[in-house]
């Protein structure tokens, strides 16, 4: 059953993204304030220090590419960043204790990379003229704050899905 | 410390990143029209993204209610006050309508910049890497979206299609940083005054209006809407009032601040105006060739 409900929560996540970012931008007096939802890529790295980094990457490339056709209309983006942050996941949880705290501290800094990367790529191909500062008031900052509000509500509840898949895997069903 | 990458790694590594810069040159060369899979993706992907907006729009809706019900007696208030207004402006406006057909009739001329059939649409997503300010609507080439339409709110113009497919279109928003993006307007007035719309300014959040005549005087408080002369916008959609004049870099031309009309943010509904007067292609056309060296600021 678990195994169904696994990338049905990817599918899930990956729609419920822009619906999110229909409330963004927040005006608050004179600033507006971006918030980009980055519900997959959290996901994605429980999924890399959980389960499986071959899945995450997988699943980061089918949504980094359907994310490329459907959102951006350049396609090689979000497929080449989301198992790219996928692997790093996976290499640095190998360092630490792998505890639910230390993943998702490292979700969230994998959030705050993807977004460095994603303005990289928006000020290189010059889809955006805002300056580092900028980015970093009113966008990095809301940004790391909404997502901190999700994996707080929403960390758990992954880390103990993903847990009973493993033990399920070990069992041998 | 164990070993970071190992040779397969490294070259797999390598090759990815070839085949991400050749696929991000090859869809940055051509982003008018989107290619068969391109299209599939965007209607099926759209078909299952629908299914999550429509309810996330009505609970939004529901709470938009409850907020209606708690100011009603304040708005009836204002609301009683204007209706002596609208009901004579009404009897005003219908005899000036009743007379511009008639005018017209006697001078034969059919066509009207104006007059536009709109397309009612649901917004389904928007981007949620906000670097380009795009939302997706769920209408496309079957209700008969074509490229380059107008889109707009109650409120005033928003943007205009980028990209159609079948039963999808997208839509991106005046407020884009998009040099390529551009809307023929006019300052309505004794003279009426024709610029371009043209950028905008992300710390003032406020669109710019280009390539005004120095020989017009502009005000401050004059509204600002689409001229019809870009060949697919009809005429007459408001997009804004202007804040700030001033010349542009070279002292050639004046540039004013435009503080849009519409709202950006929390877009649910949007309409989509089909021009019934020909279309041409023109300004509001991106494909036209964008004159280098303009520089906004």
């Amino acid at each position: 059953m678990t195994r169904f409900i696994i990338p049905l929560i990817a599918v899930v996540l990956f729609f419920l993204e822009p619906v999110f970012s229909l409330f963004s931008p927040i005006e608050l007096g004179d600033v507006r304030y971006t918030l980009v939802p980055r519900f997959v890529i959290v996901y994605l790295v429980f999924i890399a220090s959980y389960y499986d980094l071959r899945k995450a990457v997988l699943y980061g490339l089918s949504f980094g590419l359907l994310y490329d056709m459907y959102h951006i209309d350049i396609i090689g983006i979000y497929t080449f960043l989301y198992p790219l942050i996928c692997f790093l996941a996976f290499v640095i949880i190998r360092q630490v204790h792998r505890s639910t705290g230390t993943v998702m501290l490292l979700s969230l800094f994998m959030v705050v990379l993807l977004e460095m990367m994603s303005y990289l790529f928006a000020s290189l191909i010059a889809l955006t003229s805002i300056n580092f500062e900028v980015f970093m008031t009113a966008r990095l900052v809301p940004t790391v704050i909404a997502n901190v509000i999700f994996i707080i509500l929403f960390g758990w509840l992954f880390k103990n899905l993903i847990y009973k898949r493993v033990v399920e895997k070990q069992a041998g069903m | 410390m164990p070993r970071f990458f190992s040779n397969k790694r490294l070259i797999l590594l390598l090759v990815g990143v070839i085949v991400l810069v050749a696929l991000i040159a090859f869809s940055l060369k051509d982003r008018q029209s989107a290619n068969l899979p391109e299209k599939m993706v965007k209607d099926v992907v759209g078909f299952g993204q629908s299914l999550f907006s429509k309810p996330a729009h009505s609970i939004t809706g529901f709470f938009d209610d409850i907020d209606g019900i708690l100011n009603t007696y304040e708005e009836n208030k204002t609301l009683k006050a204007r209706l002596t207004e609208y009901a004579s402006t009404e009897v005003e406006l219908a005899d000036i309508k009743e007379e511009n057909e008639r005018l017209r009739k006697i001078i034969d001329k059919k066509d009207d910049l104006r007059a536009y059939d709109p397309i009612q649409a649901t917004v389904i997503s928007r981007n949620p890497d906000q670097w380009e300010e795009k939302i997706i609507v769920d209408k496309g080439e079957n209700q008969g979206v074509k490229l380059n339409m107008a889109v707009m709110t109650a409120n005033g113009l928003v943007g205009k299609v980028v990209l159609v497919t079948k039963f999808k279109s997208t839509v991106e928003l005046l407020s884009t940083e998009n040099q390529n993006f551009r809307v023929s307007a006019m300052i309505p007035g004794e003279k009426d005054i024709f610029g371009l719309m043209e950028g905008y300014d992300p710390e003032r959040g406020e669109l710019i209006m280009k390539r005004i005549d120095s020989g017009f005087e502009v005000k401050v408080g004059q509204k600002v809407m689409s001229s019809g002369l870009g060949g697919i916008f009809p005429k007459g959609l408001l997009i804004g009032e202007v804040t700030e004049v001033s010349t542009d870099d070279y002292g050639l031309t004046k540039l004013a601040y435009v503080r849009p009309a519409a709202e950006f943010s929390m877009l649910d509904h949007v309409m989509i105006a089909k021009r019934q007067s020909a279309t041409v292609k023109g300004t509001d056309d991106p494909g036209t060739s964008a004159t280098e060296g303009e520089d906004g600021s």
